[in-house]
């Protein structure tokens, strides 16, 4: 496992493969983010709660 | 402190595979279990054509009094996605991962959309009806926001169809293609049936509070429903991972040119087409049509769309057992646009002569008709594509199905909501607007057996070894 200089020690993916699985991680947390932003300016407009 | 690194670390490196989303090996053999759990997907496809089609249409109209027009225009927005298919299913064939993936990545990127939409869709909606202080906001902003809501899952829906039917195509031996088609229209099927039951029953009573979380319970179930389905479905393969990497793949335009060049490919898109359109105008049209011309209370249209729903159970049951035994598909697919005609006719003939049983039989034999083309057609598509071009293949049947459903439905919609609206006032003929639109279904299911009759007698549709060629190899198709 160790002499694959490639391999990212304890899930034994490359670090291409624990990049590429990061990078589905990150994407889902900006899209989420920027719905999260959405809906709660939605929100707002239809049940203003900051007065 | 090391050693806290060191028990984290190990902990970790104990976990075992069996908590992370790939399959290991790509066993030939796909238990139906898995397959079962990869068709989830297809449910989520279905309660999202429901919630758009069926339930929001309603629920906009009347509890949310948003103008007719403006939400048939919301409703055709996901339409303007559908071509787009192709492109989905393409990128998909041709996706360069370093694990080694085609499939998953775009079935999550879906997923995402649909949740999102889903996930803002109630709160557009209430502004855009004013709900509120939203009364005072400006317009743009309610309808920009319902658009985007719409938009999203209609994206989604495209990508999670496509590229999910194409992961279910390659993870299943080609002999057993007919059974998996059948078994993603049995699930959409079930989805949409009791995604409708579900809504209907939880919307009865509308409060905006209850809109919200019928429409976001969606979202989660939906989210819940594909990371299920998508669980352990496509391998991990380092080899794949290799091969993507130094691939050269042609671009898009070149690939369309070499799919459609493919004889009796185009074709095969028009039949898919024109039956598709002529099916697909029923549905919405059955149950008012019930109500008026014949005089069927609620409960008894509801019932049509059960009858409706069981011939369409039996055609895909019959297809998929009539194609695993390696029957060619287009024959069959004309069979079933042909069992649709007298179907159609019936109806006709049904608020003039005979009536109920008549009506009744007609609605099974459209039902049937519309299974066993549905079925039918997918498989060919399926059986007539090259292994690499799968995803691009079933985009081109998902582009052309879903918009000459999507425009079947919507004009079947104008036809109920102008046309029959006109006539009550004018004191026309009730059953004559529909008998137009059933005669209209009429003629496109005979235009699609007229578009069938030359790749009947083509035996070269269902060459054996086809799918085996990569077509970068072979420019030049036997026929």
């Amino acid at each position: 496992m160790s002499d694959d200089q490639d391999k990212v020690w304890p899930t034994g993916l490359t670090l291409k493969e624990a990049e590429e699985v990061h990078s589905y991680l990150i994407d889902g947390t900006r899209v989420f983010g920027a719905i999260a932003l959405i809906a709660h300016m939605l929100v707002a407009i239809s049940t203003p709660w900051l007065g | 402190m090391a050693s806290f690194r060191d028990i984290a670390l190990y902990r970790l490196a104990t976990i075992t595979p069996k908590y992370l989303p790939f399959a290991d090996v790509a066993t030939d053999d796909v238990p139906l279990s898995r397959l079962l759990r990869l068709s989830l997907f297809q449910v989520t496809v279905g309660m999202a054509l429901v919630l758009l089609v069926g339930t929001l249409n309603r629920v906009m109209i009347v509890e949310l009094s948003v103008p007719a027009t403006l939400v048939a225009g919301m409703l055709a927005l996901p339409l303007l996605f559908a071509p787009f298919r192709t492109l989905i299913g393409f990128k998909s064939d041709t996706h360069r991962s370093a694990l080694g993936w085609r499939r998953a990545p775009y079935i999550w990127k879906g997923t995402l959309y649909q949740f999102g939409g889903f996930a803002i869709m109630p709160f557009a909606l209430l502004v855009l009806s004013g709900y509120g202080e939203a009364i005072d906001a400006p317009r743009w902003i309610g309808l920009s926001a319902a658009a985007l809501s719409f938009l999203l899952v209609g994206a989604g829906v495209h990508m999670v169809q496509t590229v999910g039917l194409a992961l279910a195509t390659d993870l299943v031996a080609e002999k057993d293609h007919p059974k998996v088609v059948g078994l993603m229209y049995v699930m959409l099927l079930i989805g949409m049936v009791i995604s409708a039951l579900i809504y209907g029953a939880l919307l009865t009573n509308y409060t905006p509070g209850r809109l919200i979380q019928v429409i976001q319970g969606s979202a989660v179930v939906t989210v819940v429903l594909n990371l299920t389905a998508l669980w352990k479905q496509e391998a991990r393969d380092r080899n794949r991972a290799r091969e993507m990497e130094t691939a050269q793949y042609e671009k898009f335009s070149v690939a369309w040119r070499e799919l459609t060049k493919r004889p009796g490919a185009v074709r095969l898109l028009v039949l898919i087409g024109m039956g598709t359109f002529g099916f697909g105008m029923a549905d919405v049209l059955l149950e008012p049509y019930g109500g008026q011309a014949l005089g069927f209370s609620v409960a008894q249209t509801t019932m049509l769309t059960a009858i409706l729903a069981t011939g369409t159970l039996i055609g895909f049951g019959f297809a998929s057992r009539a194609l695993s035994t390696g029957r060619p598909p287009i024959p069959l697919a004309a069979i079933g646009a042909a069992i649709g005609i007298p179907g159609f006719a019936g109806i006709i003939l049904s608020s003039t002569i005979v009536g109920a049983p008549l009506f009744v039989s007609g609605i099974f034999a459209c039902g049937l008709g519309a299974g066993l083309f549905g079925h039918a057609t997918l498989t060919a598509t399926i059986q007539n594509s090259p292994a690499a071009r799968i995803g691009l293949s079933l985009g081109a049947w998902g582009a052309v199905q879903a918009t000459c459903a999507g425009l079947g439905v919507l004009l079947a919609g104008i036809v109920r909501d102008v046309i029959v609206g006109k006539s009550s006032t004018t004191g026309l003929n009730v059953q004559l607007p529909y008998n137009i639109v059933f005669g209209i279904e009429i003629a496109f299911l005979v235009v699609a057996i007229i578009v069938a009759l030359p790749l009947l007698t083509n035996s070269s549709m269902r060459l054996k070894g086809q799918r085996d060629t990569a077509p970068q190899n072979n420019p030049v198709e036997v026929s």
